[in-house]
């Protein structure tokens, strides 16, 4: 199975959409405390802003309820290249939003009552970022007269996931549709992942788009990795040996209890996946199923097939 | 003739040429480290990123591994110019193994740059004291407007209306290379000087700027100076006053000129005179890397060679005489014929067939850019076919070699001279033994000659 087809990009201007994990019951227990972690990144935002004019970097924060854009580096670009009072007001900007954020994210929490739910809503964060993408687009449709502005934008988009919590595996169809949107778009989704054990979901997204996974050995050393790895725009990425995984966790989820599992049922139809035989598929009602036992590989599967 | 195109381009080339205590100091300044980073190669950024947090030097063997065999050139291409700018220090210790170092006084200012972020060495004044500030559409009006009548001058000095304060020896250097003057006549637009015309506003303004900074040393200004000043400008908002007491008497010096070629406006106040940067002066770090903006066409041709231009600009009008007949002006249209003899005097000038049809494409008004081909198929036909009728006959310096003692020597030599592809023409039939070869290969054919008679 080959990774996503790579384009070819003429220059180095990229537009970096940021999926920033807020989930407090992962940041809570974490090596690297909330605070600590949050100013490697906003030194990393800053440095891709600094190496072109027409970067653009969209933070999106994921949170365990919701999840909600709140950044957007061309909204201070209005404002003219003054960075004396852009910097600092960046980040005051993207803090305040921040926490505006995860306040509302909170009182979510509450209303729905629900306990300790340790994972992200990564699925949500995804979609929203392969959105704006679609809605440069339509942008680009509409208003003629700034063509050349997005042009350079909208070809060379990428991802970056920095997640903590672990993956939820009720979410896998979900994560699974994002990824192969992304893929069908050349969207490379990178993912750097602070927990303690590997994120399957992101192991695949990343491989099946051909971005790069990486867990940081040394999370107090967090701006070096990113700015040695995530930072290479998608131009440098042809000429340079960026980390390699060194095996993929291609388990899927069950449809009916959304277990992880490596052994199913798939129905012969649409593909979906379930732990236990059943005699009608409960996704698109064909009565009979296969009866064998598939070792799963849901991205392969779907791959194959269209 | 492309070399115009490659001066505009290299502006790092000329801050790579500094020497290096220059360099250095210009460094001190976060606002050129910002601007020289984002003008490098992309992998070379990388690197930079890449060694910001790292003190201690790296081997050059470490820093091959992270490439593929692919971008091998690349990587090298980016290594020297890091080296080149002085942002890398190459050194090679006792091992012979080469190191190298982040320059400190960059790595310092980056850092800063990316956690505090730099202030500018003024501020844009409270809009109390500064009353009637331009708006964004008058400033640029007035950029273009200056800039128009900075090269109407540059072409054509007697035309300009109103003089602009620049110096006349200034004038001149501009208009070297541009311009060529023979004695008694007017000056006229040389080959490259019509490219320059042709290039977009940026490309001019860069090639301007690194005339006037390459003689900056003669009217004694130091050029690190300069650059330094250009650079910072650069990062200034547009459409803000800046207070011109900030500035020390030699920045006062050169934004009377900059105020002359349109990248400032200068205001007087009642009690303080301010500056107020133009888009022209904020996009000179932008078009250090390549973005070009493409200024919407205004020449409509048609079938029968008229030529109509939407345009009141006096320099597009001195642009289109160079190749055509203008045969009447409105107060928004030119009107002209592309005839015979107005494209002989622009052959004569030095300008090609090629360059007034790309010039005729590329300006071509929306209407009809939008058409395939935006210019007539019969008038640009026309136009390379009275071309090629000046060069009817070619000109190839040569030598003429005769009175051959034997026949096999003449064709032996008429052979040598084949192998250079030097051959212009032989005499083999008659018993005159005749044989002309071009003379950049007579050096060759001596030797040959020589050796044959001993």
């Amino acid at each position: 199975m080959a990774s996503a087809a790579s384009k070819l990009y003429a220059d180095d201007v990229s537009l970096l959409m940021v999926l920033l994990d807020t989930n407090p019951f992962f940041w809570s227990s974490s090596n690297l405390p909330f605070s600590k972690f949050l100013p490697h990144v906003l030194a990393f935002l800053n440095s891709i802003l600094l190496l072109n004019q027409l970067n653009q970097v969209v933070v999106i924060a994921t949170g365990y309820n919701s999840c909600s854009y709140i950044y957007d580096s061309s909204s201070d670009s209005n404002q003219g290249s003054d960075h004396g009072r852009i910097m600092p007001a960046r980040c005051s900007n993207l803090l305040q939003k921040l926490e505006e954020f995860v306040i509302k994210d909170e009182q979510l929490f509450k209303e729905g009552s629900r306990e300790g739910i340790s994972s992200s809503l990564l699925s949500g964060s995804l979609s929203m970022a392969l959105c704006f993408d679609e809605q440069i687009y339509r942008g680009f449709f509409d208003q003629g007269h700034f063509i050349l502005n997005l042009a350079v934008t909208m070809h060379a988009m990428q991802i970056l996931c920095l997640q903590g919590s672990s993956d939820g595996p009720e979410q896998y169809v979900a994560i699974m549709n994002s990824i192969f949107s992304a893929q069908r778009s050349m969207v490379p989704i990178d993912s750097c992942y602070m927990g303690s054990s590997n994120s399957a979901f992101l192991q695949q997204a990343s491989y099946i788009t051909g971005g790069v996974y990486l867990k940081p050995q040394q999370p107090n050393g967090l701006f070096q990795y990113l700015s040695t790895v995530f930072a290479t725009d998608l131009h440098s990425r042809a000429f340079l040996q960026l980390p390699k995984s060194l095996g993929v966790d291609f388990r899927a989820s069950c449809f009916c209890h959304k277990k992880t599992i490596d052994m199913g049922y798939i129905c012969s139809v649409c593909l979906s996946i379930f732990c236990k035989h059943h005699k009608k598929c409960s996704t698109c009602g064909v009565l009979k199923l296969l009866s064998v036992l598939y070792a799963l590989c849901f991205g392969w599967v779907r791959r194959i097939t269209t | 003739m492309p070399q115009v195109r490659i001066i505009a381009k290299n502006f790092m080339d000329m801050v790579a040429a500094l020497p290096a205590m220059k360099l250095d100091k210009l460094y001190e300044n976060a606002f050129i480290c910002e601007a020289i980073l984002r003008s490098l190669p992309p992998l070379a950024k990388k690197y930079v990123l890449q060694l910001l947090c790292i003190e201690v030097p790296v081997t050059a063997k470490s820093m091959e591994e992270w490439v593929l065999p692919d971008g091998v050139s690349k990587h090298r291409v980016a290594i020297d110019r890091l080296i080149q700018l002085r942002i890398f220090t190459e050194t090679v210790d006792r091992k012979r193994e080469t190191t190298y170092t982040l320059n400190p006084i960059f790595q310092t200012n980056l850092k800063k740059l990316l956690v505090h972020g730099v202030v500018l060495p003024r501020e844009p004044m409270p809009s109390n004291i500064t009353v009637r500030l331009p708006s964004l559409e008058d400033l640029q009006a007035f950029a273009l407007e200056q800039w128009e009548c900075f090269l109407l001058q540059l072409i054509n000095s007697s035309q300009s209306e109103r003089p602009s304060n620049i110096s006349s020896s200034m004038m001149k250097t501009f208009q070297r290379g541009l311009l060529s003057q023979r004695d008694r006549e007017a000056p006229r637009l040389t080959d490259s000087g019509f490219q320059f015309l042709l290039m977009d506003t940026n490309a001019q303004l860069w090639y301007i700027i690194r005339e006037y900074i390459s003689n900056s040393e003669e009217r004694g200004l130091d050029s690190a100076d300069l650059i330094s000043f250009l650079l910072e400008l650069s990062f200034h908002v547009t459409g803000e006053a800046y207070n011109i007491n900030t500035l020390n008497e030699r920045q006062k010096n050169i934004i009377k000129d900059l105020a002359d070629l349109g990248l400032i406006k200068l205001q007087q106040g009642r009690k303080d005179s301010w500056f107020i940067p133009t888009e022209l002066a904020t996009n000179l770090s932008v078009s250090l890397t390549d973005s070009s903006s493409r200024k919407q066409g205004f020449v409509v041709v048609e079938t029968n060679f008229r030529l109509y231009a939407y345009s009141t600009s006096k320099l597009h009008c001195e642009i289109l005489r160079l190749f055509s007949r203008v045969e009447y002006q409105l107060p928004n249209l030119i009107v002209g014929a592309i005839t015979k003899e107005s494209l002989y005097s622009a052959f004569e000038n030095g300008i090609t067939g090629e360059q007034i049809i790309s010039f005729l494409q590329q300006n071509a008004h929306p209407r009809v850019a939008e058409r395939v081909p935006s210019v007539p198929e019969n008038v640009t036909d026309q136009i390379r076919l009275w071309e090629t009728d000046l060069n009817r006959v070619e000109m190839t310096p040569a030598y003429y070699y005769d009175e051959f003692p034997t026949r096999e020597l003449l064709e032996g030599a008429s052979d040598f001279a084949r192998g250079y592809n030097a051959l212009l023409w032989e005499d083999v039939n008659s018993k005159k033994t005749r044989l002309v070869v071009k003379a950049e290969n007579h050096v060759h054919m001596r030797e040959y000659l020589g050796r044959q008679r001993q």
